[in-house]
C-alpha cells in the first residue's frame, strides 16, 4: 500500500514529497472507506447517542493501529508524524459517518 | 417523547430517491466540469519562470543541508546576490488585473459558479419544492433544541424532538456527508492520473500563480537570506568508517 521514500537510513531521513503526498492520498482513502462502514455497522447495530460517537472513536484508532502495523517498525519512513495519521480529516471522516449511521439506522430501525 | 410511526412509503418516495439524486447530481457536476472546464488552462511564460524559480528557491532552503557548503553558496548567490542575484535583477510589476475587468477571469468565475453553486440552489430548490414537509429520519444521537430550525426546515412543529429530520435538512445532511465520498468513487475512476496531477502540482505550479510576483520574490529573498546552512552530512565519513 505505500510506497517507500528515497531511502536514506539514520538519522536523516529525506522525504519525496511527492510519495509523501501519495500516501496521505491513500491514507485518506482508507479513512473515508472506513468512516463509510463503521456507520454502516453502528447503523444497523442500532447503536445510538454516545455508544456511536464511541464507535467511530474506536474505529479511527483502530484504523490507525492497523496502519502502524502495516507500516511496522518503519514507520517513519512511510509517514512524518504518527500523531498527523491518528488527527487527520477526523472531523471529514465524522461527516461521512453521521451519514451513514443515520442512513442505516433509519433503514434498519426507524421505519 | 414518544416514538413517531412512518410511513414505509415515505422511505421509497422521499428518503431514497433524495439520496440517490444527491449522489448522482454530485457525480454529473464532477463530469459536467469536466466537459466545461476540461481544456488546459494557458500560462503566460513570465509566470511559468516566475513560479519555476520560486519552486527552486523552496527547495533549495528546504534541502540544501544535503548541499555542500560551496554548492548551497553559489544557488543562493544565483538568487540572492545584491547585483547579479535573480530575484533583485528580475522587475515585476504587480499584476494589475482586477478580476471583474480581465474577460478571461471572468469566465473562469463563471464556470465555477455555473458548476458549483447552481446546481446547488436549483437541485436545493426543487428538493424543497418536491419532497417538502415529511419528517424524513430521525437521528440517532440526541440533540438540543438549538438544532431544530437546522434538522426540521420546513416543519414548524414545537413539541417535536429535535432529534426527527425533515426532507429539506436531509438533503443538506446529504451534501456534506458524501463529499469525501465523491473523491472515494471519483478517485477511483482516474486513480492513474492522480500522480500525474500531483507531479503536474510539484513541477508546474504554474497555474496557481501567487498573485504579486514582486512580493513574492521579496519574502523568499528574505527566507533565503536569513537560511542558515547547516550540512546534515558533515559527520558522514566518520559514521562510515565506524
Amino acid at each position: 500500500m505505500p510506497k517507500p521514500k528515497s531511502s536514506k537510513p539514520g538519522d536523516h531521513t529525506a522525504y519525496s514529497e511527492l510519495a509523501v503526498r501519495n500516501n496521505a492520498a491513500v491514507v485518506e482513502y482508507c479513512r473515508t472507506s472506513m468512516a463509510a462502514l463503521s456507520g454502516c455497522t453502528a447503523g444497523i447495530l442500532g447503536l445510538t447517542g454516545f455508544y456511536g460517537f464511541g464507535f467511530y472513536v474506536l474505529a479511527v484508532i483502530g484504523l490507525w493501529v492497523l496502519l502502524l502495523m502495516r507500516a511496522g517498525s518503519k514507520w517513519n519512513r512511510y509517514f512524518l508524524n504518527r500523531k498527523s495519521l491518528l488527527t487527520n480529516g477526523f472531523v471529514g471522516g465524522l461527516c461521512t459517518y453521521v451519514l451513514f449511521w443515520t442512513f442505516f439506522y433509519t433503514m434498519v430501525h426507524v421505519y | 417523547m414518544a416514538e413517531l410511526l412512518l410511513d414505509a412509503n415515505i422511505r421509497g418516495w422521499v428518503f431514497l430517491p433524495i439520496v440517490v439524486i444527491t449522489f448522482l447530481v454530485g457525480v454529473l457536476r464532477h463530469y459536467i466540469s469536466l466537459l466545461i472546464g476540461g481544456s488546459q488552462k494557458k500560462a503566460d511564460i513570465q509566470q511559468v519562470q516566475d513560479s519555476q524559480a520560486l519552486l527552486r528557491a523552496r527547495l533549495l532552503r528546504e534541502n540544501g543541508k544535503y548541499l555542500t557548503r560551496s554548492a548551497f553558496q553559489m544557488r543562493r548567490y544565483y538568487f540572492n546576490d545584491e547585483e547579479v542575484g535573480y530575484f533583485l535583477t528580475q522587475k515585476r510589476t504587480a499584476p494589475a488585473s482586477n478580476p471583474m475587468t480581465d474577460p478571461s477571469m471572468m469566465t473562469e468565475m463563471l464556470k465555477g459558479n455555473l458548476t458549483n453553486v447552481l446546481p446547488m440552489i436549483v437541485i436545493g430548490g426543487w428538493i424543497n419544492w418536491m419532497f417538502s414537509g415529511f419528517v424524513t429520519t430521525k437521528v440517532p444521537f440526541p440533540l438540543t433544541l438549538r438544532f431544530k430550525p437546522m434538522l426540521q426546515r420546513g416543519i414548524e412543529l414545537l413539541s417535536l424532538d429535535p432529534a426527527w429530520v425533515s426532507s429539506a435538512s436531509w438533503y443538506f445532511l446529504n451534501v456534506f456527508g458524501l463529499r469525501s465520498i465523491y473523491a472515494l468513487v471519483l478517485g477511483e475512476n482516474n486513480a492513474a492520473d492522480q500522480s500525474r496531477q500531483f507531479q503536474d502540482q510539484m513541477s508546474g505550479a504554474a497555474v496557481q500563480m501567487p498573485v504579486d510576483p514582486k512580493a513574492a520574490f521579496k519574502a523568499e529573498w528574505e527566507a533565503l537570506e536569513i537560511y542558515q546552512h547547516q550540512s546534515a552530512l558533515e559527520g558522514l565519513a566518520a559514521e562510515m568508517i565506524e
